[in-house]
């Protein structure tokens, strides 16, 4: 009989204890959003979940992890980087002109796109760090005067054709799967190592948690920003030269409104807009959700024309989510430290007798 | 026993797994100041949060009278109707607003159009701070008022309410000696027009000066009871407050004090907040090894803006720098701490810990550095570090992973102690290390300074309460209009030559 009556008993335990843990990680949030919505559009339209499809989702979303990768990162630091859609596009025609006009081998025109996200971040950096001016302000200044520069060197017309040794770059094939989603893979799990388990990444997390105690302790707060931007910089850049690559041609419009996606992905991801909290997996699976967002809408057959209405009302919606879920798992660990602590503290008294 | 103003019967509140009120009566009387004492957690806090009705009406069990009449608050503004007023140990006012702005509070006057009648605002404000007697200009931004001149204005905004009871939670935790002292007239002036106290506060000696009977709490029960009447005995509070025999509040101090550590020289640095001008002037002081050194001065006087700067968080005018005789230059907390000097700073809140993260993330923020291998942090290094400091300090909490958010005060301080004494450090700076917390870890904070100094480490300690300096440190620096006005060996120091130095009489 005793056993009997136990056994449900340690099966909820067993639920309650995964649920508890489940609930606390900062993926839980975008895990159950992407199965809701993965089975709900499946059920629209069986085609969503076929292969070719999924393929065109992680494709799209190899170009968009790239970019949440930096943007988590600044995130967390409690920054934020509007400008990123810019470098994309700068980086693209920069690197579009080095290997047409100026007669550059491709990997020379890699490189110089790089080094151009490199410097859009440092420039960034620099001025958030020595002037105080906040980030919205500065990248959102930087947005214009980089797409500016896009237009000022293309007047406005694409860079066409380019040449083959770079437009076969990014249709590279792995065993069927898109090269970029490779390397975007790649790209979050050093991500997720560097934010998890080095220097740079627990001071991401000190500066977005609370900068001045970070300062105090010895945290290297201006080197750490400097750093979140230029990777930022040269990761979106890349980025804008694999999309160019598969377009066989360097848009100066390309990347507009990229910034909102990728901020977008990050916080439905778990990335705390405040800063200090999040984790690379949560936002990378944030990046995916993001596409097969876009993608439902052509599968479902829904005016293209909405698109820019769901993204903002699931921007808003992710906050929203956020907060609930914070303020959920706030009163859960009270409740939790609570018990814990009476226990100990009667276990303490027992002992002291 | 009749005629209490406000009785509380059998009150009991549960939150979901605990119990923090178990079944309290309390009683208080007209013209009377009745302190409420215990550690952290004991109770008080939830207690005077059902008097003014943050926990509404039916969220705990019990009655509580006002007048005879049983009230059913259901919002702090229901509270305040019905004549408590309380004041709140962190300041909640407009800081962008006037002093009459944040007096008047939701009450403003209107004129006939409806437009706010300011004369009548600053007139009012005007009035209401008449009534402590002070001399503050209502029109003047509270964000430059300095926090106890804030206090003032947030008691004064209490009583524009016209309060018959006035709630103070740790009201002189911000105020110096001085200014403490000003306060309590206050507060026994208001006694006389017939207003009474309910006054919360570690600091003993305060109470035992203002309070005509003093309530003890542990664990959410109401343990005992002592009148100013038949006297108040410390240790007996102490020891009922922690519910076991309290061997003394401070260690016997033994020092054995080496060569000199730390030599500064002809310091001056920037006021925080009046352009232009220094807080501290011309500040010269040295600090041995193994030696506690006290830096004494009323609030204002530019103590944590000197020892800020000495780490590199503050930048310095003027000024020189000698570690064991050889001049550094120490621009920013890191070369700070890689000369081997730790800063515990005022403010746990602002800039002590970092919210987002658990007790072993915190305590590691410094020692980081040296636990890198490769490209990695060392984690099972970490885990094992701060697992011994967390034993070392007895920080009670259920785990390493636990969020510090969730920790009292007293265990948030033993967490920000654990991240310096982790890193090797030489010297370290406290900064009020014992504001805010219980009595029990005061002391253990105590016994843990007396320890480090037999480690040969030099401390330099900063506090606003006289015995404190008094028992723990081997001299005494006294900073004042901007200059050190006289240095004072231990035994030659007593509360009265300090006061007198530190306010320049």
């Amino acid at each position: 009989m005793p056993a009997k009556s136990q056994e449900p008993r340690a099966k909820r335990n067993v639920f309650k204890i995964f649920f508890d843990w489940f609930l606390r990680r900062p993926e839980s949030g975008i895990i159950l959003i992407l199965v809701v919505f993965v089975t709900i559009v499946t059920i629209v339209n069986p085609t969503f979940l076929s292969w070719s499809n999924v393929v065109n989702i992680l494709r799209a979303s190899g170009f968009t992890m790239i970019s949440v990768v930096g943007m988590s990162m600044i995130l967390i630091t409690g920054g934020l980087d509007l400008s990123i859609g810019s470098t994309f596009a700068l980086g693209a025609v920069l690197c579009g002109l080095a290997i047409t006009d100026w007669g550059l081998p491709v990997p020379v025109g890699i490189l110089i796109g790089l080094l151009l996200g490199a410097a859009c971040g440092t420039v960034n950096g620099l001025l958030i760090v020595k002037t105080g001016i906040p980030p919205m302000i500065v990248t959102l200044g930087m947005q214009y005067a980089l797409r500016g520069t896009v237009s000022v060197l293309t007047k406005g017309v694409p860079i066409y054709p380019l040449p083959e040794g770079f437009t076969d770059l990014e249709p590279t094939k792995f065993f069927d799967i898109p090269i970029i989603v490779l390397i975007a893979v790649v790209i979050a799990i050093i991500g997720h190592f560097a934010l998890s388990s080095t220097y740079f990444g627990r001071s991401v997390y000190a500066l977005g948690g609370n900068q001045e105690a970070a300062r105090i302790s010895g945290i290297n707060i201006q080197r750490t920003k400097m750093l979140v931007y230029i990777l930022m910089g040269v990761l979106v850049a890349f980025a804008g030269m694999m999309t160019s690559s598969r377009l066989g041609s360097a848009e100066p419009s390309t990347g507009t409104g990229l910034e909102m996606k990728v901020i977008c992905g990050a916080i439905i991801g778990g990335i705390s807009i405040s800063g200090g909290t999040g984790t690379m997996l949560g936002a990378a699976l944030g990046a995916v959700f993001m596409e097969a967002l876009t993608n439902s809408l052509t599968v479902m057959r829904i005016d293209v024309f909405w698109q820019n209405v769901v993204f903002g009302v699931v921007m808003i919606l992710s906050v929203l989510l956020d907060q609930y879920k914070r303020s959920l798992i706030q009163r859960q660990s009270i409740k939790n430290t609570e018990l814990k602590r009476t226990a100990v503290e009667a276990k303490g008294s027992a002992g002291g007798q | 026993m009749s005629g209490a103003i406000l009785s509380v019967k059998n009150i009991i509140k549960r939150f979901s797994g605990t119990v923090a009120l178990k079944g309290v009566d309390m009683e208080l009387y007209p013209n009377e100041i009745l302190a409420l004492v215990g550690e952290n957690g004991a109770g008080k806090s939830t207690l005077m949060k059902i008097l003014s009705g943050i926990y509404p009406y039916g969220s705990y069990e019990g009655e509580l009278l006002l007048g005879g009449k049983v009230c059913k608050f259901q919002s702090p503004a229901d509270s305040e109707d019905a004549g408590i007023a309380m004041i709140y140990q962190e300041l909640n006012l407009e800081l962008d607003l006037s002093v009459g702005e944040n007096i008047l509070l939701g009450r403003y006057p209107r004129s006939a159009l409806g437009f706010i009648d300011w004369k009548k605002v600053h007139r009012e404000a005007r009035t209401a701070l008449d009534l402590l007697g002070v001399d503050i200009d209502t029109k003047v931004t509270v964000r430059n008022l300095n926090p106890s001149m804030q206090q003032l204005v947030s008691i004064a905004r209490a009583l524009y309410r016209n309060p018959s009871i006035l709630i103070l939670d740790e009201p002189t935790s911000v105020l110096t000696e001085k200014e403490a002292n000003s306060l309590m007239e206050i507060l026994r002036g208001l006694k006389e027009k017939g207003i009474s106290c309910i006054y919360i506060s570690h600091k003993l000696d305060e109470i035992f000066a203002l309070c005509d009977r003093t309530v003890v709490f542990r664990d959410g029960e109401k343990i005992s009871e002592y009148t100013k009447a038949a006297g108040y005995d410390s240790s007996k509070v102490i020891e009922d407050m922690i519910g076991r025999h309290l061997d003394a509040m401070y260690p016997v101090r033994k020092a054995n004090i080496g060569e000199e550590v730390l030599r500064v020289e002809h310091f001056r640095v920037a006021h925080p907040f009046a352009y232009g001008k220094s807080i501290i002037e011309d500040a010269s002081f040295s600090l041995h090894k193994g030696e506690i050194l006290g830096l004494s001065g009323l609030v204002g006087a530019g103590r944590s803006e000197l020892v800020s700067a000495i780490f590199g968080a503050l930048p310095r005018q003027a000024g020189k720098l000698y570690l064991e005789g050889k001049e550094v230059t120490i621009n920013s907390p890191i070369e700070a701490i890689q000369h081997g000097l730790g800063f515990l700073s005022e403010d746990r809140k602002k800039n002590g810990f970092i919210w987002t993260m658990s007790i072993r993330e915190n305590m590691t923020l410094v020692c980081l550095r040296d636990l890198v291998k490769g490209l990695f942090v060392d984690k099972r290094e970490e885990n094992r570090r701060a697992q011994e400091y967390f034993e070392k300090l007895s920080v009670k909490a259920p785990s390493l992973d636990t969020q510090i958010t969730n920790l009292s005060g007293g265990n948030q301080q033993k967490v920000i102690l654990a991240k310096w004494l982790m890193s090797n450090i030489k010297i370290l700076m406290l900064d009020e290390p014992t504001r805010g917390i219980d009595v029990g870890t005061k002391s253990e904070i105590y016994k843990l300074m007396q320890e480090l100094t037999d480690m040969g480490i030099s401390i330099i300690l900063i506090s606003s309460e006289m015995p404190e300096l008094l028992a723990m440190c081997d001299r005494l620096v006294v900073l004042g209009k901007g200059v050190v006005q006289c240095e004072m060996l231990r035994g030659e120091a007593n509360e009265v030559n300090l006061m007198r130095a530190a306010s320049g009489t």
